[in-house]
């Protein structure tokens, strides 16, 4: 090849180079629809409403249309992602644990942006960014406002797996108790394997941890909370009292039978809408994206249960992690969750 | 951990055994009249999760729990007749048909759940207990066993009843036949196909009863994908009981026994990894009976559809 046919292929690979920056940047800057699949329906007053609610109030406000997969369970998604990316969506939410293998190979498969959950380590220029969302700040005040609930002085947490997130809030919730009442015992379980709509077995392990001695339950679960909160309307405490019930991600109140603590709030729709904003900018894949007390998309769930004097000092701690004197470090695994609730 | 074992929560482990093991128990058996007559139903889970939703549709509506139960076991039996006509009657093929069934059942009952429940979630009223007279007075055994709802004694009951179903009836001899055997079955003047459809009948009755003992009894309420392959473990309970309703029983209330137990674990703080001690229901079920059923066999004919004349 002579040197006069080098430097034209350079600059032809060059040009071609330069037009697909720009067409990418381009076709970022012309985001019109984005895409959120979820396993469950978009009305458990959870994670997947949260996550819809999340999506749409962030695409209405980015000018982006958002079409929604709800209720797709928990098995292979691969033939949605293809058609919502062939439909033209210009980011896939992929928002399940159980779909983070799928969305990125489909998202490289259709040069689409993805995002994903409880992979951190995913994060990829251009093409994958996770949002492991995680409102350990809010669950560390709900184990403040738990310790100083309890009668019993036994608190529980009942989980239907051990995700990323959830482990971090039952970190989270395990140290606030601690360090407001640090003779407090926690009894921790989990449902099963991604027991995310056992509802039997949400109540089955409820039932038992309540007899165990607890009077306050902190759950995570989804579809299985509903039978977690049955097991505490229709459970009396060891004292004879009333156990009371503390969600995570939404707001049960509108289905609460007066066992309802709290719960630890999830607003996703920060986190999507900084999504969006970076795809348009060309530099999504750059950086991972969380929820905070500080910002507003953390926060816990004032309910009549909760005494007014109880609440000013919980408030008084909400502060001090906003201010930074008191820091929430985040532990994503099972094993330091474990390291908390192991023999007491 | 010396204060955890208290009366009340070896009460609770019994009774979350008891929870556990009567769906799985329901799912098994019916699963092995299917079986026994020569059809691998695979769609029992779809049959359940309908149960599941029919029975809490119709205690919800009614306010009556024991209609709640007849409901569940109509939405099985309306999959179970899906399935008979589909691979009985049709003869295709049972494995695909019971899987589509399933996802079928699971996205007609979500779909119906997001149109009656999901803003509401009701939560059902509490079955009354029917305490065993003398039994029920036993401690800790007593509340845990003997204090039960009475669906929770008919579904043990049952175990007995297949057991002289199977062994002392004709009815018996002609499922077994139309597993083993169908062509002589056939040429002594009995239908087959009649026999296998009356079978998958049964077997949606029975599941259904279990999807219902789950959202009714169970949990309280009605959430999407309920069941969480307590189906597919009736399944496994029946390839493995290879025929013996006792076995059935028996790979469920081990079952039962090791969820109960991994809770117990749990609580008690035992620092094992959770995915080894979630493993143990499953382990146990399989090593009980495979040593236990090793020498037992499945029906010849399983799987086969039965078309006349044909070899």
């Amino acid at each position: 090849m002579t040197n006069g046919k080098v430097k034209g292929l350079a600059r032809l690979l060059g040009g071609a180079a330069l037009a697909l920056a720009i067409g990418g940047a381009a076709g970022a800057a012309d985001l019109t629809s984005i895409a959120i699949l979820t396993p469950e329906q978009g009305t458990d007053y959870g994670w997947n409403q949260q996550g819809i609610e999340g999506a749409k109030a962030a695409g209405a406000a980015a000018g982006v249309e958002v079409i929604v997969a709800e209720n797709l369970g928990y098995g292979d998604v691969r033939p949605t992602l293809q058609e919502l990316a062939e439909d033209g969506a210009g980011l896939l939410i992929a928002h399940a644990s159980g779909y983070n293998t799928a969305a990125p190979e489909v998202g490289a498969q259709y040069d689409v942006p993805v995002a994903v959950v409880d992979t951190p380590q995913s994060l990829k220029e251009g093409a994958v960014a996770d949002y492991t969302a995680s409102g350990h700040q809010g669950a560390y005040l709900a184990g403040v406002l738990a310790a100083k609930m309890t009668r019993t002085g036994t608190v529980g947490i009942v989980v239907s797996g051990e995700p990323p997130s959830w482990n971090a809030q039952s970190t989270a919730f395990a140290e606030g108790v601690k360090a407001t009442q640090p003779d407090t015992v926690i009894r921790y379980a989990v449902i099963g394997p991604a027991a995310y709509s056992d509802a039997a077995g949400g109540k089955r392990v409820t039932e038992s941890l309540i007899a165990a001695g607890a009077d306050i339950i902190f759950g995570q679960g989804n579809g299985s909370s509903f039978g977690m909160l049955q097991a505490v309307e229709t459970t009396k405490a060891t004292d004879g009292g009333k156990v009371l019930f503390i969600d995570v991600i939404g707001d049960k109140t509108p289905i609460d039978k007066g066992f309802l603590l709290s719960s630890v709030l999830w607003n996703l729709e920060p986190v999507y809408a900084g999504m969006i904003a970076d795809v348009k900018a060309g530099i999504y894949g750059t950086h991972n994206y969380d929820i905070n007390l500080k910002d507003g998309s953390v926060d816990l769930l004032k309910t009549a249960n909760i005494p007014d004097d109880i609440w000013t000092e919980v408030q008084a701690v909400r502060q001090d992690i906003i201010d930074g004197k008191i820091t929430v470090t985040p532990k994503y695994d099972a094993a330091s969750v474990h390291a908390l609730v192991t023999g007491n | 951990m010396s204060g955890l074992f208290t009366d009340a929560f070896i009460i609770a482990l019994l009774a979350g055994v008891v929870a556990a093991t009567v769906p799985l128990l329901l799912a098994g058996l019916g699963e092995q009249i299917s079986e026994k007559a020569g059809v691998l139903n695979i769609g029992i889970e779809g049959m359940m999760l309908m149960g599941a939703y029919g029975g809490f549709y119709v205690a919800w509506a009614s306010g009556n729990l024991w209609l709640g139960f007849l409901g569940g076991g109509i939405g099985g039996m309306v999959v179970g007749a899906l399935m008979a006509l589909f691979c009985v009657r049709m003869g295709l093929n049972q494995i695909v048909v019971g899987i589509a069934l399933t996802l079928g059942a699971e996205g007609v009952t979500a779909l119906l759940h997001y149109e009656q429940f999901s803003r509401l979630y009701p939560r059902l009223s509490v079955m009354a207990p029917l305490p065993i007279p003398g039994l029920s007075q036993i401690p800790i055994v007593g509340p845990a066993l003997f204090t039960r709802e009475p669906v929770v004694y008919l579904a043990f009951a049952l175990v007995p009843l297949f057991v002289w179903l199977f062994r002392r009836t004709q009815l018996g001899l002609m499922l077994q036949a139309a597993g083993d055997k169908p062509a002589a079955l056939d040429t002594a003047g009995v239908s087959v196909l009649k026999i296998r459809t009356i079978a998958v009948l049964a077997t949606g009755l029975l599941v259904g009863f279990g999807g219902a003992f789950l959202s009714i009894v169970a949990a309280g309420v009605f959430v999407p994908f309920m069941t969480h392959g307590n189906g597919f473990i009736g399944i496994v309970l029946a390839m493995l009981a290879r025929g013996r309703p006792t076995w059935v029983m028996g790979g469920a209330l081990v079952f039962g026994t090791c969820l109960s137990a991994t809770t117990a674990l749990q609580v008690a703080g035992v620092d094992v990894p959770t995915d080894i001690i979630q493993m143990l229901p499953f382990v146990a079920v399989m090593a009980v009976l495979l040593v236990a059923g090793r020498k037992a066999r499945l029906p010849a004919a399983l799987g086969a559809a039965y078309v006349r004349g044909e070899r």
